[in-house]
């Protein structure tokens, strides 16, 4: 049974998660130029391999639910990522926003394979 | 039926804090006790100042930090009783002071209202309204972009304000309300003579009219160039620094290389140095002869006005009016305003003051 602790700690690491991609998306997003949106990409990027990673190293379950659901879940985004695309399309920019899908996927799923390649090596 | 009075305008961060409150809510807040006539804050969505930081919101997590302006307008006195307050508020902004003419509550009856001479050639109305207003089925604000346009005026854009002051009473939006009455405005642009002619118009169709008139100069009209920008010197008569704004009209389906025309404005002039621009979105509008316009339910690009403002010292918005030239060459209306008092800070830097400067054109009657 999941206790109340637990589920505490999950709720704390989300928040913590939340707060570094909030950091990491402005970061990045403020030292690029142009108007691909970087900042929700390296988060996303760096998050799929952090995950892959925890996959790879097939932690127990209650690590796995903090440091996969809570810890990943909260910093990467998915709707951010629809928002950004969605508004390139707002500002006629659907070479971008076409490119934004694609690179996303192809990225973020290479660096979730990466992550568990170096997962399973540790 | 117009009073005298002063406009204050604000130009600052969304974050930027005084003490433990955000200078947006404080400002309106002082406002709103000093009960000032109008005053409206807008949300932009970009923009740049002193220090040449973007603030921008083409992505989500950098939207936090959008720049914002504040209006107040209302008597000489009244506005110079805030103004000192204003000043330790917005440390780090922009703040400039304009002349302008107030018209509220009851307006002339059915004549046409002759305009005084500086009005007469061309002038910016300001009308304030309220979210939720409505003339007959449709919203105030499409039924006043509506009378301009078929009045022939240059251009109209809505801008939808978050908090606010009509009638010296404070207004703000909230997450769960209707926002009936947080104000909104209509920015419109023509000849005077048409303004003249709308405004007891305005007076049937609105319940409590709040408007504003300035004197303003059209500079360009869907890409054809009908004046330059006064040729002003740095200073006025008694040596006070004078300054100049340009507004563009444009709408964001109007595109320059790709992107629409204001983000190309914003992203030239600042690699240009200018000491800043902000573009405010409008919500429905017109410039030129393209019909009132918004967003529509089902699209792939964005419809609506926009409206950027630039400030700077003469020679200086010169060299960005050549930016701006090019930017609009099919599209865009362009207008000129002098701006008689401008204080910019950084913190550590400082620019201009906020003494009025007393400058007149040539052949311009001094009393007005």
């Amino acid at each position: 049974m999941v206790s109340v602790l637990l589920w505490g700690a999950v709720a704390l690491t989300g928040g913590a998660g939340s707060v570094l991609r909030f950091l990491v998306d402005g970061a990045v997003g403020a030292a690029a130029e142009g108007d691909f949106p970087v900042g929700t990409l390296a988060v996303n990027v760096s998050g799929a391999i952090i995950l892959g990673l925890i996959t790879g190293l097939a932690l127990g379950h209650d690590q796995a639910l903090l440091a996969g659901t809570a810890a990943v879940g909260s910093y990467t985004t998915f709707s951010t990522w629809m928002l950004e695309t969605q508004r390139l399309t707002e500002e006629r920019r659907h070479t971008t926003a076409v490119l934004n899908v694609l690179i996303s996927l192809t990225l973020g799923i290479a660096a979730a394979a990466l992550g568990r390649l170096i997962g399973a090596q540790l | 039926m117009s009073t005298d009075c002063l406009k204050l305008t604000s130009y600052f961060g969304e974050r930027q804090r005084c003490g433990d409150a955000f200078v947006a809510d404080a400002l309106i807040e002082l406002y709103g006790q000093h009960e000032i006539a109008a005053s409206i804050l807008l949300r932009g969505v970009e923009g740049f100042g002193l220090k040449h930081h973007l603030r921008t919101d083409r992505s989500l997590t950098l939207s936090e930090d959008l720049p914002l302006t504040a209006i107040a307008v209302d008597t000489r006195p009244r506005i110079e009783a805030v103004l000192g307050p204003t000043i330790e508020l917005n440390r780090t902004g922009l703040i400039t002071l304009e002349r302008a003419r107030l018209l509220a509550g009851g307006l002339p009856g059915q004549q046409p209202t002759e305009l005084p001479a500086d009005l007469r050639e061309a002038a910016k109305l300001t009308v304030y309204l309220g979210r939720q207003e409505r003339v007959g089925r449709v919203p105030a604000f499409v039924a006043v972009c509506d009378l301009m346009y078929r009045r022939g005026l240059d251009g109209a854009t809505a801008l939808l304000g978050v908090d606010g002051t009509a009638h010296g009473r404070r207004e703000r939006a909230a997450f769960f309300s209707r926002n009936a009455e947080v104000p909104m405005m209509v920015i419109a642009v023509g000849p005077g003579t048409r303004i003249g002619e709308i405004l007891p118009e305005l007076g049937t169709l609105l319940p409590r009219p709040l408007l504003t008139l300035e004197r303003v100069r059209i500079l360009k009209r869907d890409g054809r160039l009908l004046a330059a920008p006064d040729a002003l010197p740095a200073a006025d008569e008694d040596g006070m620094a004078l300054w100049h704004k340009l507004m563009v009209y444009t709408s964001e389906a109007v595109q320059h290389e790709g992107q629409p025309i204001h983000r190309a404005i914003v992203r030239r002039l600042r690699a240009a140095g200018l000491s800043g621009a902000t573009t405010l979105r409008g919500l429905w509008g017109f410039h030129g002869d393209h019909p009132p316009h918004g967003d529509r339910l089902l699209q792939l690009g964005r419809h609506v006005p926009v409206v950027t403002i630039v400030i700077d010292s003469p020679d200086r918005i010169a060299a960005a009016f050549g930016v701006i030239d090019e930017l609009t060459r099919e599209r865009g209306l362009v207008t000129s305003e002098t701006i008689p008092a401008m204080r910019a800070s950084s913190g550590d830097r400082e620019r201009g003051g906020t003494r009025l400067a007393t400058h007149h054109l040539p052949g311009q009657d001094p009393a007005a």
